[in-house]
């Protein structure tokens, strides 16, 4: 088995992820970014525009990514993750990183997507959300990092189309999977969150109702990068012009396990709804909320500035949603303020679905107990006194893989990590 | 065993066999790609219009169209009177040679 040394290990390649990374990075300690994704960037790199500001997201996210990826101190792996990792003892752990087939050589190819053409394959794009498709032989999105081509091996016909047209020959279906043993001397875990499968409430038709859709796929529907050439109904291509948004899709529900808030639902459909009304201007975009929590700098601000665009807000709990002969869309209510239930007809739904922990983490570690919390993110032990500390010492979290939070929030706490991180190593060096 | 550069997909083929469901996907994207653009030949057509002449649901044209959209084998073109559904046309410089 191949041995890596690094100083510290980030597990996961999102904004928090890759905000520790370059702080560390920066102060001259070697990193290694182990992503399973086959770009850095996160969920961020997918968004359109970022709450309150209504800056772009990519062009936040972009400029960090690549200054991670060229970064002299910092070695990123793509579509690789921890299978184990053992704390040998202060400052020394062995980590064995299981680094999968691309099936590309990264290195070479030129991100030319010439094979994309000549693949005749074509699957769901799951960095779409399900609204369009891609080729087999793809780069994930336009702004990926690397920006190199992978081969969807599962989707394959192994035609070799892709080869016999690739100029630097740099598909290689010969490439298998590689376990690597990478000795360091600090963690830090950055899994971030994975967002609620609204399949699990069967009232909201979410399947059978084309026109329901989740708050990242309307994310999607805003990026510049969309999938469709406007907003439009995935059920049947019609630009929508009354939208609802049912918040709390999964958080705040004892019935589907998630009690807890997701703290950015509110926001992100508020913006969303902002995004509509410039994107749509015929559009009505009617909120169905239980509370509006817009407590962040600038929040409550932006949530009046919604209201003064006319975006309604209804204080209602969605109950069941039912599609019609013509792809509209019923929604039954409970008007809170009124006290009765109601009926409402939009012609699209969104569901803005809450914040999940990604699970696994805990397992990967061997010989110690990395502590979750009851929702299943990982522990803060010293939540007050010291943010990023978890229940093995020299194992740090950074971002939503401590609990939902906005993006802001993600980039303190993965700065948080980062100072955390090197006053842990420091503590050796001055030994 | 070395395997010639350009040729690895035919070593990997004698190793792994492609699975029934993904030829058959294949076999069914080609044939709703040949029926769209051959619609779409006929005119331009809004995603209900195609899904009328092709008789096939109107979720299932909006995604392959969208595809093809993607693959650069169709472009957008002007929204119809009610300002309700867009026209798609074949594009003319299309690149896409699979």
């Amino acid at each position: 088995m191949k041995i890596l040394e690094y100083d510290v290990l980030v597990v996961g390649g999102g904004i928090a992820g890759g905000e520790s990374a370059l702080n560390l990075a920066n102060i001259g300690y070697k990193v290694l970014l182990v992503e399973k994704e086959l770009s850095i960037g996160g969920k961020m790199i997918l968004l359109s525009k970022v709450f309150p500001t209504l800056d772009c997201a990519a062009c936040i996210t972009t400029p960090k990514v690549s200054e991670i990826a060229r970064h002299p101190n910092i070695t990123v792996f793509t579509g690789a993750e921890p299978l184990k990792i053992t704390k040998k003892g202060e400052h020394n752990f062995e980590a064995i990183v299981l680094q999968k087939p691309r099936y590309v050589d990264v290195d070479a190819c030129t991100g030319c997507q010439l094979c994309e053409e000549a693949c005749p394959v074509s699957v769901t794009d799951e960095y779409q959300f399900g609204l369009a498709g891609r080729k087999a032989a793809y780069i994930p999105f336009s702004i990926a990092s690397p920006r190199a081509a992978a081969i969807d091996i599962e989707n394959c016909i192994l035609c070799g189309a892709c080869e016999r047209v690739c100029p630097p020959d740099c598909i290689d279906f010969t490439q298998t999977e590689e376990k690597l043993l990478v000795k360091i001397k600090s963690v830090i875990t950055a899994t971030g969150f994975q967002l609620f499968d609204p399949l699990k409430i069967p009232r909201y038709n979410y399947d059978k109702a084309k026109n329901v859709i989740t708050s990242m796929q309307m994310e999607r529907e805003l990026a510049p990068t969309r999938p469709f050439n406007t907003v439009l109904r995935p059920g049947d291509g019609k630009m929508p012009d009354n939208i609802a948004y049912v918040l709390c899709t999964g958080s705040r529900d004892k019935s589907v396990g998630n009690p807890i808030c997701s703290q950015v639902c509110c926001m992100y459909s508020i913006k969303q709804a902002q995004l509509l009304l410039g994107a749509l201007p015929m559009a009505d975009v009617t909120i169905y909320y239980l509370h509006i929590r817009a407590f962040g700098k600038g929040f409550n601000e932006f949530y009046a500035q919604a209201q003064d665009m006319g975006v309604e807000f209804v204080k209602g709990k969605v109950g069941k949603i039912t599609e019609k002969e013509n792809g509209n869309l019923m929604l039954r209510y409970e008007d809170i303020e009124a006290g009765v239930v109601k009926e409402a007809e939009h012609d699209m739904v969104v569901l803005s679905v809450g914040v999940l922990p990604n699970r696994g983490i805990d397992e990967v570690f061997d010989n110690k107990k990395l502590q979750l919390d009851p929702f299943h993110f990982i522990n803060q032990t010293d939540i007050l006194a010291s943010p990023s500390k978890t229940s093995i010492d020299g194992v740090f979290v950074a971002g939503t893989a401590s609990g939902p939070m906005d993006i802001p929030d993600s980039i303190l706490s993965g700065g948080a990590a980062s100072a955390e991180t090197t006053s842990y190593l420091r503590k050796e060096d001055s030994k | 065993m070395e395997v010639e550069k350009g040729k690895t997909a035919k070593y990997l083929k004698t190793k792994r066999p492609v699975p029934k469901e993904v030829t058959e996907q294949l076999k069914h994207f080609t044939k709703t790609k040949k029926l769209l653009l051959n619609a779409l030949k006929e005119g331009d057509k809004t995603v209900p219009q195609l899904a009328e002449a092709l008789n096939l649901p109107k979720d299932e044209v909006m995604f392959q169209l969208m595809s093809l959209l993607k693959y650069g084998f169709v472009e957008t073109g002007e929204i119809d009177d009610m300002d309700e559904y867009y026209y798609y046309k074949i594009k003319s410089n299309g690149k896409d040679k699979s």
